[in-house]
């Protein structure tokens, strides 16, 4: 029996899939410093992002659907938010075990570890107040208009919230170089204490030779869990030089500057090989596993939205998701 | 411009809410003793913890999550008495669906306010906390309680119409609420440490921005949640 066309293109987007995995494992270089734990991100990232992406597809069909009050419009921003909670899930799980590697816990309410829970809990709340309302015109104005307040939100949480808090370990700065990141400036004569993502640092004393710049500082993990002294150095072409680990994490600190005169430091953290993605290998991979998942949310996406769209059109008021 | 007879519908709204809320005073008896009991129950349960004055951010934390659940069992009550008592379908035919929204959130506003006083004076006592900035604090807890109310009356007048009120106001705000109540606790967590208005306007003014984006959206959708 000659396969329909669906058939191969499931097929294709199974094959496409197994191939992005098969060379996260084999192909992918292991990220030096971070060792087999940064495959993951391979898949973390186009996960997480799409989480956003459905996130936010699922507001526009709600806004359109307060707009037209057409059902199927509403089926639409269920079916996007069911495959978004999926991903999110996904994202969730992975980024917790990317975490425990590096930063050596599973949660620690980074920013953006924060931003990923929050949509998750949004999504909970879009379902529950859905299987609260039990006529069904309103269950879908009342959901569109939540899923639209919720989305007001978003960019509060994702871009305002995190600025406003402590600095995270999250956008970039530790990863990938060419970031914004500035670290953290500390004085002998005025603010020696800092903080580097979760981390307290605490400048003790500077010392110059004729070759090195030495800054002792004390590091406290977070929740205390070590407290250590580090002494990173910069050369005296004003390059680093020394750059110690963090107590049970693979990241280390780098000193930026340092003046020994006016007892002045910027330190940062910096996972000890950067820029991941100008390996040609991870990159190719990196952006077949963008493509590979986002096929796979349109996929689960349109296999829901019929489901949804037959449901509706079968048993008009009994559509109770 | 906006039509003058709306401000007196909010007017005549905010007014016969008061009226409504003295009368019974279930809000305001209720509302008031969890706080109290709360605060009690921190200082108490935590004892000399929490009577340092070296945690800022902990203090900060605990007011607000006061405030959070007190706010829980407050601002949802606007809307759900009217479901209750059969009185929504009169007050629809009664004023534009604006002036509801206007008047039952001047109506929180105001309830919440007396709560804020009323948490955070005790919390000072109680727990011993310093305070370095009042000026500072008093900002804070103004913007965050204006934050707290655009955030969650929309949310009371949705939760009104389902069948399980009290459970889910609280699954539904609290997403909502998260990047207000996370600026909100590190703000105050900075007047306690009584630092300068310079470096205390930037969660003051999140505060705001996310008071007036909250306020602007349930503006355009509070008519299709009262419809």
């Amino acid at each position: 029996m000659a396969l329909r066309k669906g058939d191969g293109v499931k097929i294709f987007l199974g094959l496409w899939i197994a191939a992005v995995i098969y060379s996260m494992f084999l192909v992918v270089p292991q990220y030096v410093g971070l060792g087999d734990a940064g495959r993951i991100i391979i898949v973390h990232v186009p996960v997480a992002w799409i989480t956003s992406a459905a996130f936010f597809l699922s507001a526009i069909y709600s806004i359109i659907y307060l707009w037209k009050r057409n059902p199927t419009s509403d089926v639409a921003a269920v079916a996007a938010a069911e495959v978004g909670t999926l991903y999110c899930i996904f994202a969730t799980i992975t980024g917790s075990i990317f975490a425990e590697v590096v930063w050596g816990t599973f949660w620690n309410w980074d920013p953006r570890e924060t931003s990923i829970l929050v949509l998750l809990l949004i999504y909970a709340a879009y379902f529950a107040l859905r299987s609260s309302v039990d006529d069904s015109e309103r269950r879908r104005r009342l959901a569109a208009v939540y899923n639209i307040f919720a989305a007001v939100t978003m960019p509060f949480l994702l871009f305002v919230a995190p600025r406003v808090a402590d600095s995270t370990l999250h956008p970039n700065c530790a990863f990938l170089q060419g970031s914004k990141c500035e670290g953290v400036s500390l004085s002998l004569s005025g603010a020696k204490i800092g903080q580097l993502g979760d981390v307290v640092i605490e400048l003790k004393s500077l010392t110059k030779t004729d070759d090195l710049t030495q800054a002792t500082i004390e590091v406290r993990m977070p929740g205390m869990k070590n407290v250590a002294t580090l002494i990173p150095t910069l050369d005296s072409a004003g390059k680093p030089a020394d750059r110690p680990e963090f107590p049970g994490q693979q990241f280390r600190m780098v000193l930026l500057e340092a003046d020994a005169t006016a007892g002045t430091v910027r330190v940062n953290m910096q996972a000890p090989g950067t820029n991941l993605l100008s390996n040609p290998r991870t990159l190719w991979v990196f952006l077949a596993s963008n493509l590979g998942f986002l096929a796979l949310a349109f996929w689960l996406y349109q296999i829901r939205r019929t489901i949804l769209q037959v449901q509706l059109t079968l048993t008009p008021g009994e559509m109770n998701i | 411009m906006i039509d003058p007879q709306i401000w007196r519908a909010t007017r005549a709204i905010f007014v016969r809410e008061w009226r409504s809320e003295l009368r019974n005073r279930q809000a305001l008896n209720a509302v008031a003793l969890f706080a109290i009991c709360s605060v009690v129950t921190v200082s108490l349960g935590l004892g000399p913890l929490m009577r340092s004055t070296e945690v800022g951010l902990v203090h900060a934390a605990f007011v607000w999550v006061i405030l959070l659940f007190a706010a829980f069992t407050a601002l949802s009550r606007v809307f759900v008495v009217e479901e209750e008592q059969r009185t929504a379908a009169a007050l629809r035919l009664a004023a534009p669906p604006i002036a509801v929204y206007l008047g039952k959130l001047c109506f929180n506003l105001v309830l919440l306010l007396g709560l804020t006083i009323l948490v955070t004076v005790l919390a000072i006592v109680l727990l011993n906390i310093r305070v370095g900035a009042y000026d500072l604090l008093i900002g804070m807890l103004l913007s965050g309680a204006l934050a707290l109310v655009a955030g969650t009356t929309l949310v009371a007048a949705i939760i009104a119409r389902s069948s399980s009120r009290g459970a889910l106001f609280a699954v539904l705000s609290l997403p909502i609420l998260i990047p207000m109540l996370v600026t909100a606790v590190r703000g105050t967590a900075l007047a306690f440490a009584g630092v300068s208005w310079e470096r205390g306007m930037a969660p003051i003014q999140t505060l705001l921005a996310y008071a007036v984006a909250m306020f602007v959206a349930s503006l355009f959708l509070f008519a299709t949640v009262w419809e």
